[in-house]
C-alpha cells in the first residue's frame, strides 16, 4: 500500500510543481462557468428582462391595430421597437434591407387599412348577431361575406434564434387577438346602445381571470426553482471535470515520453497501483474543482444579478456525487491517455469525445428537446447520468438512494473504462503487470 | 566471484510487429554469475532489444530465458525484485528533485525509511552529488542526470544489474566514477549486463563481452582472449570493426 501512497505523493509533487498549470486546472472552469452562465442567462432570460431585440415598425395603418402592437410589443420587455432610423421614418424598403444586412433581427409591416378591415368584420359579425336576435328569420344581414384578411408582413433576420421568434409570433398573435376581442366588445356597446338609446356599457374589469400558480414540486423544499442557473451550472462545472482528460493524458504521455513508466515498469509495482494513484490525486482535483464551480455559481453569477445556485441540503448526496463523477471522468481519461500514442491523438479524441458526450449527454439542448433516436442516444452520455443526478439533489431534493442508479451507472462506466485500458495495455504491450 | 549462470538466453528471437524482419535471431548465450558481461554492437544490432527482454519490457516471439533460474515469462514480478534496470535515456521525473526521484524509485522497488535515505545518500556520496540533492533533474547538467539516473537502478542491491550504454555523452569524470563503481559492485557480487559503443571501455571493464550483429552473437568470450585469437588487430575496436564492418548503420 505505501507504493501507492508513494505515487500518489510522487503525482502530487508534480502537480504542485507545475503551478501556473494548476491555477489553470482551478481558475479556467470557474471562469468558464462564469462566462457561459452568464451568455446563456442573458440569451434566456432576456425574454423577461431588459428589452434587447430590435425590431423595426412600419406601421402604415397609421390607426388602432398598428398602435397596440406597437404598445404590446413595448410592454412585452423584450423587443426594442424601432419606427425610424437616424430621424428618418422607417418604410417597407429600409426595413427589408436593414434585416437583409442583419443590422436588426425583426421587421414589422403593418398594412394600411388593416384596422379598418377589422373593425369592418366585426361590424358585420356584430351587425349579424344583434339582427339575428331581432330577426330570426329572413335576415338579410346573414348572407353578408367578408372575404377581406389582414396580411401583416414580418421579415425575420435569417440568423436568429427559433426561440425568439417563437416568443415574437406568440407576442404577435396574443396581441391581435387582444385587439380583435376588444373591438368586438366596442361594437357590440355601439350596436347596443344604437338599439337601446338607454343602454350604459358597463365598467368591464380587464384584469386576466385565468392566473397561473407555478410550482415546483421538490421534496421537503419546493422553494428551489429550476433556472438557468440550476441548469447551466452544474452542466458546466461537468463539461469542465470531464476536460480533465486533457492534463491526465498529458501527464501519462509524458511519463511514457520521459522513459519513467520504462524504469517503472521494470520495477516489482503493478500498473494498477500507479494508474490508481494518479486516478486518486486527480479525483481531488476534479473535486475541488467542482466546488469551486459550484461556489462561483453560489456567490459571483448573483453579482451579475444572476439567480444563485441552490444546491439542496443533501451534501453528502453532493459529494458522492462529485466523486463518482470524477471517477467515471478520470476512468475516461486514463483509457484515452492509455490507447493514446501521442498528446496530439489524446487532445483531438478527448476534446471532440467530451464535447459529444456533452452534446449527447443533454448538457446543452435538454434530453426531452432532442429528437427521438437522440433521446435514447443520451441514456447513454456519463454526463447524462451525472446532470441528472446533481439536478435531482439540488432541485428535486433526492436522497442517496434516490440517486444510486445514477451512482451505480458512473462507477460501472469508471470500472469499464479502467478494464479498457488495462486489458489495451495487456493485449498491445506483453507487460503482464 | 564467477560462479554458475545466472542468465540463460536460449534461441531468443523478437520480431517487432510490422517489421519484416527479426530484431533479435535466435541469440542463445550463458551469463555467469559474478561477471561484468558486454553486449556489444553497431547501432541496431539487437542490444537493447535483448535487454529489454530480459528486464520484462518485451516478451520474446520465441526462444526462452532464465534468470537465477526463474522463466522470464512466468516470473515477472520475481525477477524485478533482483534485477536493477539503468536504461539508456534518462528516466527521471524532470520536476522532482534527485532526492525526491530517487525516494520514489527506491519506495518502487520496496524500500522506505531511515534504511532507503541511507541508501540514497550513500549514492549521492559515491557519485559526489551531495550539492544536488535538492536540485530539479530538470536544472541538472547532463551528467548529474547519468549519475541519478544510475542510482535509481541500484539501491535496492540488485543482484543483476543492466546497464544501456550508461555512459553515453557524459564528461571524462563522470564516465570514470560511473565505472570505478560498476567495478566495486561486482567485487561485492552484482553481475553487471552492459551494453556500449565504447570499445576500450569494454576491454577494460569486462569480463566477457558478445559482438551482436543483425541480431546474430558472432563473437563472444573474454576481451583479451579474444584480441589474443585474432593477432592481426591490435584492439577489441579492431576486431569489431571487422566483424561487423565499417558500413554506417542506421
Amino acid at each position: 500500500m505505501f507504493k501507492f501512497f508513494s505515487a500518489c505523493r510522487k503525482e502530487s509533487l508534480i502537480l504542485v510543481r507545475d503551478l501556473a498549470g494548476l491555477i489553470m486546472l482551478f481558475l479556467m472552469p470557474m471562469i468558464m462557468v462564469t462566462i457561459l452562465a452568464l451568455v446563456q442567462e442573458q440569451g434566456w432570460s432576456s425574454l423577461s428582462r431588459d428589452p434587447s431585440i430590435p425590431v423595426l415598425l412600419v406601421d402604415e395603418d397609421q390607426d388602432t391595430l398598428g398602435a397596440k402592437i406597437q404598445e404590446g410589443l413595448k410592454g412585452s420587455n423584450v423587443f426594442k421597437i424601432y419606427t425610424s432610423i437616424d430621424g428618418k421614418p422607417v418604410n417597407r424598403e429600409i426595413a427589408k434591407q436593414k434585416i437583409a444586412k442583419g443590422e436588426y433581427n425583426i421587421g414589422v409591416i403593418i398594412p394600411k387599412g388593416s384596422t379598418g378591415i377589422i373593425r369592418h368584420k366585426v361590424q358585420v359579425m356584430v351587425t349579424q348577431i344583434v339582427s339575428g336576435i331581432m330577426m330570426p328569420v329572413d335576415n338579410p344581414f346573414l348572407d353578408i361575406k367578408v372575404n377581406d384578411s389582414i396580411n401583416i408582413l414580418i421579415y425575420f433576420d435569417p440568423g436568429i434564434k427559433g426561440t425568439f421568434k417563437y416568443a415574437f409570433m406568440s407576442t404577435m398573435k396574443e396581441y391581435s387577438m387582444f385587439i380583435e376581442s376588444s373591438m368586438i366588445f366596442s361594437s357590440f356597446n355601439t350596436e347596443l346602445r344604437k338599439m337601446f338609446p338607454q343602454y350604459r356599457p358597463p365598467k368591464m374589469d380587464y384584469r386576466e381571470s385565468v392566473f397561473f400558480t407555478e410550482i415546483f414540486p421538490g421534496g421537503k423544499d419546493e422553494k428551489a426553482i429550476p433556472s438557468t442557473t440550476q441548469h447551466n451550472v452544474p452542466a458546466w462545472a461537468l463539461f469542465a471535470m470531464f476536460f480533465i482528460v486533457i492534463p491526465m493524458t498529458g501527464s501519462m504521455i509524458k511519463e511514457r515520453d520521459e522513459g519513467s513508466m520504462i524504469r517503472i515498469n521494470t520495477m516489482p509495482v503493478s500498473y494498477f497501483t500507479i494508474f490508481m494513484a494518479k486516478v486518486s490525486v486527480y479525483a481531488v482535483v476534479c473535486v475541488i474543482q467542482f466546488i469551486l464551480m459550484m461556489l462561483a455559481g453560489r456567490y459571483v453569477l448573483p453579482l451579475a444579478n444572476i439567480p444563485s445556485l441552490t444546491v439542496g441540503s443533501n451534501y453528502m448526496g453532493i459529494l458522492l456525487m462529485m466523486v463518482v463523477s470524477s471517477l467515471a471522468a478520470l476512468g475516461f481519461a486514463i483509457a484515452v491517455g492509455t490507447i493514446a500514442r501521442t498528446h496530439q491523438q489524446a487532445a483531438a479524441f478527448g476534446v471532440v469525445s467530451v464535447v459529444v458526450l456533452t452534446a449527447l449527454g443533454g448538457l446543452w439542448v435538454p434530453v426531452y428537446l432532442m429528437p427521438e433516436a437522440m433521446r435514447s442516444l443520451a441514456l447513454w452520455s456519463p454526463l447524462n447520468w451525472a446532470h441528472v443526478g446533481f439536478i435531482d439533489l439540488f432541485l428535486r431534493q433526492a436522497t442517496i438512494a434516490d440517486i444510486l442508479p445514477q451512482v451505480f451507472k458512473l462507477l460501472c462506466f469508471f470500472v469499464i473504462t479502467i478494464s479498457i485500458a488495462l486489458l489495451y495495455r495487456r493485449v498491445k504491450s506483453p507487460l503482464n503487470n | 566471484m564467477q560462479g554458475k549462470a545466472i542468465i540463460e538466453i536460449k534461441d531468443l528471437v523478437k520480431i517487432y510487429k510490422g517489421s519484416d524482419e527479426a530484431a533479435i535471431k535466435g541469440i542463445s548465450l550463458d551469463i555467469n554469475q559474478g561477471e561484468i558481461f558486454g553486449l556489444l554492437g553497431p547501432n541496431g544490432a539487437g542490444k537493447t532489444t535483448t535487454i529489454s527482454i530480459l528486464c520484462g519490457l518485451f516478451n520474446p516471439t520465441k526462444g526462452s530465458a532464465r534468470i537465477d533460474g526463474m522463466d522470464i515469462l512466468s516470473n515477472h514480478n520475481a525477477i524485478k525484485k533482483i534485477i536493477g534496470v539503468v536504461p539508456q535515456d534518462v528516466a527521471l521525473y524532470p520536476t522532482l528533485t534527485s532526492w525526491e526521484n530517487l525516494t520514489f524509485f527506491g519506495n518502487m522497488y520496496g524500500l522506505r525509511g531511515a534504511h532507503l535515505r541511507e541508501k540514497i545518500a550513500e549514492g549521492f556520496s559515491v557519485f559526489g552529488l551531495e550539492k544536488h540533492a535538492d536540485k530539479k533533474i530538470a536544472n541538472c547538467s547532463g551528467g548529474i542526470k547519468r549519475r541519478v539516473n544510475l542510482i535509481a537502478g541500484l539501491l535496492h542491491d540488485p543482484k543483476i544489474i543492466f546497464l544501456d550504454e550508461p555512459t553515453v555523452g557524459i564528461d571524462v569524470q563522470s564516465r570514470v566514477v560511473i565505472l570505478e563503481y560498476l567495478k566495486e559492485l561486482n567485487r561485492k557480487g552484482t553481475t553487471v549486463i552492459y551494453t556500449s559503443h565504447y570499445m576500450e571501455e569494454a576491454e577494460k571493464l569486462c569480463t566477457r563481452v558478445a559482438i551482436i550483429d543483425r541480431g546474430k552473437v558472432i563473437s563472444m568470450g573474454n576481451p583479451r582472449e579474444l584480441v589474443a585469437e585474432h593477432p592481426e588487430f591490435k584492439d577489441l575496436e579492431n576486431i569489431f570493426l571487422h566483424l561487423t564492418g565499417k558500413d554506417l548503420r542506421d
